[in-house]
């Protein structure tokens, strides 16, 4: 043991504290990132010597920087991720579907619909009036505007999911390049055996933004790298394999109106199969084009073509002022609430077929009319409901998609927040530990120097001797 | 479980934002006073709702039917009104002279009453309701149905069904053949053609043919008898409507009920409710700035 060996040890502990400092400083500067992790200096005695003939210690030596992180914990944040992904795109748009079909506030279809039926009750308490007829031709014209305007809220709304595959794809495939960029600078890093616990982070963190974007797998390589998969009924592709990044592309040729999902696996030469997501945004946006919003479309246009359709049946059965077989009034084309129209064969309110079959001109006979406004209640066409039911029903099954849809996002929330409560608790960074970790280790450090003043005294003490 | 300062600030913001979002609702409770303001608020209580709304609208379609028909019966109900009144004119006036007069200026002047009496008979058959309808011509309503010249009947004898609540009808108008002529069936009021019977009165007292004349007495009484029966079947439709009509605005009632039971805000609850999410938010926020002020660094030199 010599005076040399003691500065040894104060000089070991001064560097080992200054690493811990640092590492401290580190975590303070990061308290705030997202998806840091924080990370702590491993102390270890360093190795023994016996030089006296006693072995003892040679100081202390940082022999690692570990990084706080639960890779379960992860794997559970990234599955919460794609579900609140999936349910907020979803909810969001849901959102804004509803004022189209709020009946409960304002007046729409439903109430086009009553009006029209009432019109018919009205004439039929003067068969021959101008102003009743042309009240129902008006309310006629309500309901087809009713009809184009929700037809119109609902196509926009699946047009505007498709386009904003575009932007989801492209960030989605941003993400997969920066994850795989990642992985390659992780694996350099680890191979020249440095620290790469920021990289792992921020790639943790881009797989999180990614599991929401679309439903992904990962698994973690002995070498660092993290390999990201992405399954569905066709099959499983890799989309980060190391450092090789597959991409998504949209066919726009083929449907422009609804672009077909395509997926380039992660180092195949392609061409790019096509892919049919269920999960994340990516997942709830197609839904969203391809069966929600479709779904309610269907069902306003089954409506708009059943009146259409009873409602010409029934002009057509009966006489207008003139003495003439009824024609349609709406228009015999009618196929959807989009194509709804007044037929433009009706040019006059005389051509409201108001009499019976086979009535004189200018018949006061109401019995067309009756027979007309009695649709209002009819059950035989909409599946046992009236036409205002099953836009009732309507009304409430997009309410329940919409309410169901925001109770699930504040399920979701609260689970990953529980879930990023326990993150924080394990890997997050709190000021109090490192400002007290900070003091520690300062105090070592001064010691550690008081160790090597010490030992220059000492020394300063022995050179004393042989002068 | 380890406490972090950012943890603690998360779980801060995550709570203030659900206060807040409780709050809000509340807020918009008690501006709107409607339990529902969109169909996810309660899409049961919605669906509901909107069908006692569309109920609500059959009734008052239902109200403003009878209403109308209402109106077309009471000028109805005057025609009749005044065509009696013409024949019990008559029939004093050929009562008058029910043995016969030998005295030709009398004859001439009853039968020239009797004449103007028919013609305001026939005017008043041809009676037109608010909006231009014959209410005596069946639905051949835009031509005059009687003139006084042959006594025929240009209209028909089909009578206008109204509907006054669901898949419920009302007969609105009586058709002059049945009035006047005492033709038809389902309902007939009598037998006698009225102005036929006018036309034969004025033939007896101009021939002084005392047996005609009293032929004439006998079925002018059938004939007032006729009008009286036709008045008769008018009230009873009337009295119909009437309760028809109160009947629909006792549902009308019933159904707002249903509506205000399920929308309207109970205003107490919603304002002690209210009172209470203040308290915690303003809690929550004292609480929130208080512990995030503190830290270590404080007491560092």
């Amino acid at each position: 043991m010599s005076l040399n060996s003691i500065m040894q040890i104060g000089k070991s502990g001064l560097s080992a504290y200054r690493v811990a400092t640092e590492i401290t400083g580190e975590n303070i500067a990061n308290v705030n990132t997202p998806g840091y992790s924080r990370q702590r200096a491993i102390l270890e005695t360093a190795p023994q010597s016996a030089i006296n003939g006693f072995s003892l210690g040679t100081g202390v030596s940082v022999t690692g920087v570990q990084r706080f992180y639960d890779g379960l914990l992860q794997q559970q944040m990234v599955t919460a991720q794609t579900t609140l992904g999936y349910d907020s795109t979803s909810s969001n748009v849901l959102q804004q579907i509803e004022p189209t079909f709020n009946e409960v506030t304002t007046n729409g279809l439903g109430d086009a619909i009553s009006k029209f039926f009432g019109s018919w009750q009205d004439l039929s308490l003067n068969p021959t009036g101008t102003a009743e007829r042309q009240a129902v031709l008006t309310t006629a014209q309500n309901v087809v505007d009713n009809f184009h305007s929700i037809s119109k809220t609902l196509s926009d709304t699946v047009a505007a999911q498709n386009s904003s595959l575009t932007p989801l794809t492209d960030s989605i495939n941003a993400t997969l390049n920066s994850i795989a960029q990642l992985n390659g600078q992780i694996k350099t890093t680890q191979m020249t055996s440095g620290n790469a616990n920021e990289l792992k982070d921020q790639r943790d963190q881009l797989i999180q933004d990614l599991s929401k974007q679309v439903g992904i797998t990962y698994t973690e390589n002995s070498d660092g790298t993290t390999d990201v998969n992405y399954t569905d009924a066709s099959g499983t592709y890799a989309l980060v394999s190391g450092s090789k990044a597959g991409a998504f592309s949209l066919d726009k040729i083929t449907n422009p109106n609804s672009y077909a999902v395509q997926l380039t696996a992660a180092g195949s030469a392609g061409p790019a199969t096509t892919v049919a997501p269920t999960q994340g945004a990516l997942g709830a946006t197609l839904a969203l084009r391809d069966t929600i919003i479709p779904g309610y479309q269907k069902q306003v246009d089954l409506l708009a073509t059943t009146i259409a359709t009873k409602v010409n049946a029934q002009q057509t059965s009966g006489a207008d002022l003139t003495g003439a077989t009824g024609i349609a009034l709406f228009d015999p084309a009618t196929s959807s609430a989009a194509t709804i129209a007044i037929n433009p064969a009706v040019t006059s309110t005389n051509q409201i077929a108001a009499a019976a079959s086979g009535s004189p001109a200018m018949s006061g006979d109401n019995s067309n009319a009756l027979a007309m406004a009695g649709l209002l209640n009819d059950t035989s066409t909409m599946g046992g409901s009236t036409f205002n039911g099953y836009y009732n029903t309507l009304v409430s099954k997009v309410g329940l998609d919409v309410q169901s849809s925001q109770n699930t996002v504040s399920r979701d929330e609260a689970f990953s927040n529980q879930l990023s409560t326990l993150r924080e608790s394990n890997s997050g960074v709190s000021l109090d530990e490192e400002l007290t970790n900070l003091v520690t280790y300062q105090r070592s450090y001064q010691a550690s120097s008081k160790i090597i003043t010490t030992a220059t005294d000492m020394m300063d003490t022995v050179l004393g001797l042989i002068s | 479980m380890r406490i972090t300062t950012n943890m603690t600030a998360n779980n801060a913001i995550y709570h203030l934002q659900q206060n807040l979002a409780n709050l809000s609702k509340l807020q918009e409770l008690s501006t709107t006073q409607q339990n529902i303001n969109r169909p996810s608020d309660d899409p049961n209580a919605a669906g509901v709702l909107l069908d006692i709304a569309d109920k609500l609208k059959a009734s008052d379609q239902y109200n403003t039917n009878i209403s109308k028909a209402s109106t077309f019966m009471q000028v109805t109900s005057t025609a009749l009104t005044g065509i009696a009144g013409f024949i019990t004119q008559a029939k004093s006036l050929v009562d008058s002279i029910s043995s016969g007069t030998t005295d030709q200026t009398q004859r001439q002047t009853v039968s020239d009453q009797l004449a103007s009496l028919k013609k305001q008979i026939v005017d008043m058959a041809n009676t037109q309701s608010a909006d231009g309808q014959y209410v005596l011509g069946g639905t051949a309503s835009s031509t005059p149905p009687f003139n006084n010249a042959n006594n025929t009947y240009a209209g028909d004898s089909t009578q206008v069904n109204i509907e006054v609540t669901q898949n419920s009808t009302q007969t609105m108008n009586l058709t002059g053949d049945r009035v006047l002529q005492g033709v038809g069936s389902n309902p007939s009021y009598g037998t006698t053609d009225i102005l036929g019977t006018f036309d034969n009165l004025i033939a007896a007292v101009s021939a002084n043919n005392v047996t005609s004349i009293q032929q004439g007495t006998t079925a002018l009484e059938a004939g007032a008898q006729q009008i009286t029966n036709a008045q008769i079947d008018l009230t009873a439709r009337m009295t119909r409507l009437d309760s028809m009509s109160k009947m629909n605005t006792n549902n009308q009632t019933t159904l707002q009920n249903m509506a205000s039971d399920i929308q309207t805000v109970d205003l107490a609850k919603v304002g002690v409710q209210l009172s209470q999410q203040q308290t915690a938010y303003s809690a929550a926020l004292s609480a929130t700035a208080k512990i995030s002020q503190m830290s270590l660094l404080d007491y560092l030199p």
